[in-house]
């Protein structure tokens, strides 16, 4: 009789607790919710789009709110991995308070909370998502960075055309982002007449890459490009560099993250990297939140505080003109079809075409001196 | 090339040797399987890297600070969690020892944090950075400490093991546990000798790889772990020597499948490897059999 | 094993049935709720081989991963219905079991346990590395969900009273089979396989016949969890997840049918509750796993037979 007893007890706290997690936030905020990798392999990606979703949240607030309601953020982490992002985006959807969500991060998660999202029927705007399939078969899905496409024919061209080199060895991680944009490069480089000597796959949290590195030196390439995420971009890079690969290493957004400087020290200066934005770049509005964002957490942001800075602007922004409710916000970006409906935000104005992709040119940053300054040579096409 | 290939790999058993020796000391004695070892290896790089960014101290000593906290750690862990069930079914302590692992391995990602950490520039011994060229190998110098480092520990090992009263202890144990037992061998002290011993090698090895691919991270000790008993059992379970053999076989099986068959499963080299041996030859290369008394 | 008073079965049968009504249909908590029975199907599973049979299977999670690829693929590329992909996936897996069992029937629980994780990482290896079969680490995505009556499953109900009714079915054949001569083949190989032997037993037979079902559980779940999630990656099975199950049935007590799902009741409930928990203290929600590790090495230490332990064994435990 006590063990039945004992079953039922946790059984029904059971149920008390679970039934107590469904419930609403306070009242009178508006909550948005924001998913990213915030524990993981990609944290470093996710406390920037932490940090640039709460400046914007609070620059918003301190402006009185959107029409006198303050905007409270949600954060669900998706560690980077989309069974997580499933379960973070259910939890998302399904919660009716929340009027609008920002995420995910990698494009593996955005495509796994995908049809999830358009089930429940809420905005998901990816801030840094670029496969190409991202945005494709919903009309719930939208972002505001560019694809892969794009980034990897950008890429090649600016190999060829701006740097000049005819040689180049590929290292992509074998994920969606990494073979997505390892294929656009070979096709572009492959008509630009850009030599690719050596396309080879890892795994991501590799930490060795010390045979295969010996294996690209034994070919002689001009470049090494990187296609995967700043952890093992870095460990590629210092390993190259220990083993007298003295080669251009190229790599693109998901390198760009200050997680790369750090792990690679001195190893990464030179390297070139594409990426949505540069704060260089960027106007009068984007040096404002620069010198805010330096106050605050004493370091520079990246492209993807700017990014996710811009996507909460966004989404608070539609809330505004239609208020808080998900078909209409949902119907307001998809209005959002021409560079004169764009947002004018810092990362420039973001209008969406009929998928829910955004066009924006791509920017190429440099290191020097551990940090990512904006290349000489810039190809703005 | 192959050369260079080749000294990868050296490099790589080396380090796997310092970490096979710790399991197969165990197994050994007690035959368990210390699953919580590869966290030990872990914690091992993180208390050095945290000595040396927090508490700046000089490398040799944060590498010192380390040893000596494993090989603390390693004593505790016995004592806690493995010495209550040395006479329970063989189950229990195995599950046990997963359960160590496990709470070590987030305990790590509580207090660091699950991100990749790397060494600044500054703590690292510039003497570590010299690279030299011999024909077309590109030779660190830290692959040479490397290998240094494991040969000079292995020997002390081998001396210790040999020459000394308590490696005597260790070898009577290992042959019949009981028997030893009734000839008066502190049989708890042993063990927890061996702890202590098998935990600091791997500290050593942590910190080494730590500083070798510049990168210290929570999961790396349950990757390594099962490439070093992969190793132990290849060279025989319980036979030291084998277990360093089992190793540098294993680094170079693991380079050279890397860098000319695919570096995708490189890590399956050494699963296949483990399970072939398992599955064919439990006694590995150098093991002998044991017979199971009935 | 113990009969335990009608009225806690009807009971319990009543509880879960009207569980989504009785939590207001929230969808939140219902996929809760699929979550929890799912894993105490695979609970269940894995407590045929370490419960049945005292052999300790550390690569649960590759049935699991073979289950979900074999009916995922199916689904995508020929269409196959759920209702066969599951059949299909739950044989598949069997095979599987039968392959990885065969040839480890001499091993003793150590290097078995072993042989069981290196073979889970090779099949998680293959999927995450395979990517003309697999799609690798970009997943299969769109899995269509099954349909029944002209209708595709929509929301989490259907999952949830469809999960049910597998749960509900293992645990009956789970109890008939421990009470039937097999049952009493499988405790007896448990407690002392060499005197099992020398008793006419053919332990070869039934061990291969544990694994065999105790991996088509586990594929047949797999399979439930393509069909429900619709994305399957091979991040979704890693080590951790055969750890958890593993730490169910320890929980609950191996061999006990109520056990597990006690085990599965109580842990996936906690996952979440610390998923939410640890996210508010800014700690990794992956460190929930560290209470996971703490109850495996505090229930092997005071109470290794379980809560809801198999009475017959407990006595012999020490």
């Amino acid at each position: 009789m006590r063990k039945g007893a004992r079953v039922w007890i946790v059984a029904l706290g059971v149920v008390g607790v679970l039934a107590g997690c469904g419930q609403q936030g306070p009242g009178g905020s508006i909550r948005i919710g924001v998913a990213g990798p915030f524990t993981g392999n990609a944290a470093a990606f996710g406390e920037m789009i932490r940090k640039g979703a709460e400046l914007k949240r609070d620059t918003i607030n301190a402006a009185g709110g959107i029409h006198g309601r303050p905007v409270e953020l949600v954060f669900g982490d998706d560690v980077g991995d989309p069974k997580e992002a499933s379960t973070v985006a259910t939890k998302f959807a399904t919660d009716r308070s929340i009027v609008a969500v920002v995420g995910h991060f990698n494009s593996s998660c955005s495509l796994a909370g995908k049809p999830i999202y358009k089930r429940e029927g809420v905005v998901e705007l990816s801030p840094g998502s670029t496969n190409v399939n991202v945005c494709v078969g919903s009309e719930w899905t939208f972002r505001n960075v560019y694809r892969d496409d794009f980034q990897g024919q950008f890429l090649a061209r600016y190999v060829r055309q701006k740097l000049n080199l005819k040689r180049v060895a590929v290292f992509y991680d074998n994920d969606d982002y990494g073979i997505g944009l390892k294929n656009a490069f070979v096709e572009e480089a492959q008509r630009q007449g850009l030599e690719i000597v050596t396309a080879a796959a890892y795994t991501r949290e590799t930490v060795d890459f010390k045979p295969e590195l010996s294996s690209i030196k034994a070919l002689n390439p001009d470049a090494l490009f990187v296609s995967g995420l700043y952890n093992e971009a870095a460990l590629i890079t210092l390993q190259a560099r220990q083993q007298g690969l003295t080669m251009q290493i190229l790599g693109a957004d998901g390198v760009f993250s200050p997680g790369y400087v750090q792990v690679a020290g001195k190893a990464a200066e030179g390297t070139l990297i594409t990426t949505p934005f540069l704060f260089d770049a960027g106007g009068q509005d984007a040096r404002d939140v620069l010198k805010k964002f330096k106050e605050k957490h004493k370091e520079d942001p990246d492209a993807w505080a700017a990014l996710t800075y811009d996507a909460v602007g966004i989404i608070a922004d539609a809330i505004a003109k239609v208020g808080p409710d998900r078909k209409a916000i949902r119907d307001h970006l998809a209005s959002m079809s021409s560079p004169d409906k764009a947002y004018p935000g810092i990362t420039g104005r973001t209008y969406f075409d009929a998928n829910g992709d955004c066009v924006k040119p791509a920017y190429v940053s440099l290191i020097k001196d551990g940090r990512f300054t904006s290349a000489p040579i810039q190809m703005l096409e | 090339m192959l050369a260079q290939q080749i000294l990868n790999g050296l490099t790589l058993g080396g380090i796997y040797a310092l970490i096979a020796v710790g399991y197969t000391m165990v197994y050994g004695i007690i035959q368990l399987i210390n699953f919580a070892h590869g966290e030990i290896y872990m914690l091992g790089a993180f208390l050095a890297l945290t000595a040396l960014t927090a508490l700046h101290l000089p490398f040799p000593v944060a590498l010192l600070f380390g040893v000596a906290c494993c090989a603390l750690l390693g004593v505790a862990v016995d004592a806690v969690a493995y010495r209550p069930l040395r006479r329970a079914p063989r189950l229990s302590a195995l599950i046990t020892a997963i359960g160590v692992s496990i709470f070590l391995q987030n305990l790590a990602r509580i207090l660091w944090g699950a991100r990749t950490k790397s060494f600044p520039d500054e703590v690292i011994p510039a003497l570590f950075k010299a690279t030299f060229v011999v024909g077309d190998v590109t030779v660190t110098a830290l692959q040479v400490f490397i290998l240094a480092v494991v040969l000079a520990l292995m020997l002390t090992l081998r001396w210790i093991v040999l020459r000394t009263k308590m490696g005597r202890a260790m070898r009577a144990c290992a042959q019949d546990l009981t028997c030893a037992q009734l000839m008066g061998v502190d049989v708890n002290r042993v063990v927890s000798f061996t702890f202590a011993l098998g935990s600091a090698l791997g500290a050593v090895a942590g910190v080494l790889i730590g500083v070798y691919y510049n990168a210290v991270y929570p999961l790396m000790g349950y990757r390594a772990g099962i490439k070093a008993f992969a190793a132990a059992v290849l060279g025989g379970i319980g036979n030291i020597p084998g277990a360093i053999a089992g190793a540098f076989i294993l680094g170079a099986a693991e380079a050279l499948g890397a860098a000319y068959v695919s570096s995708l499963y490189r890590d399956g080299i050494a699963y296949a490897i483990m399970i072939l041996f398992i599955l064919f030859k439990p006694t590995g290369i150098f093991g002998q059999r044991r017979e199971t008394k009935v | 094993m113990r009969p335990r008073p009608r009225w806690l079965w009807t009971g319990a049968a009543l509880f879960a049935l009207t569980f989504p009504a009785l939590v207001g249909f929230d969808a939140y908590v219902c996929h809760v709720a699929v979550l929890v029975l799912l894993y105490a199907t695979l609970a269940l599973g894995l407590n045929i081989v370490p419960g049945f049979t005292g052999l300790l299977d550390l690569g649960y999670v590759g049935f699991y991963a073979v289950g979900a690829y074999t009916a995922g693929l199916l689904s995508l590329a020929f269409g196959v219905s759920f209702w066969l992909a599951l059949p299909l996936a739950a044989l598949n897996g069997a095979l599987w079991g039968v392959l990885r069992g065969a040839p480890t029937l001499r091993l003793t629980g150590d290097y078995f346990a072993i042989v069981t994780f290196g073979f889970s990482e090779l099949v998680v290896m293959v999927a995450k590395n395979e990517t003309w079969l697999t799609r690798g680490p970009m997943g299969l995505p769109g899995i269509p969900p099954p349909s029944a009556l002209g209708a595709s499953f929509r929301g989490e109900l259907p999952f949830y009273y469809l999960i049910l009714t597998v749960a509900l079915l293992l645990i009956v054949v789970s109890r008939r089979i421990a009470a039937s001569r097999v049952g009493r083949a499988w405790f007896a190989i448990r407690e002392d396989e060499v005197a099992a032997e020398a008793c006419g037993i053919d332990v070869a037979r039934y061990k291969v016949t544990a694994f065999a079902l105790s991996a088509a559980v586990g594929a047949s779940a797999g399979a439930f969890y393509a069909h429900w999630i619709t994305f399957i990656s091979p991040g979704a099975f890693q080590f951790w997840e055969s750890v958890l199950i593993l730490c169910m049935i320890v929980l609950g007590g191996m061999g006990s049918v109520p056990g597990a799902v006690l085990g599965a009741v109580i842990l996936v409930s906690l996952s979440e509750v610390l998923r939410s928990l640890l996210g508010q203290f800014g700690l990794p929600e992956d460190t929930r796993f560290i209470f996971f590790g703490l109850v495996m090495v505090l229930m092997m230490r005071f109470r290794p037979e379980g809560l809801l332990p198999v009475k017959a064994t407990v006595k012999s435990e020490r």
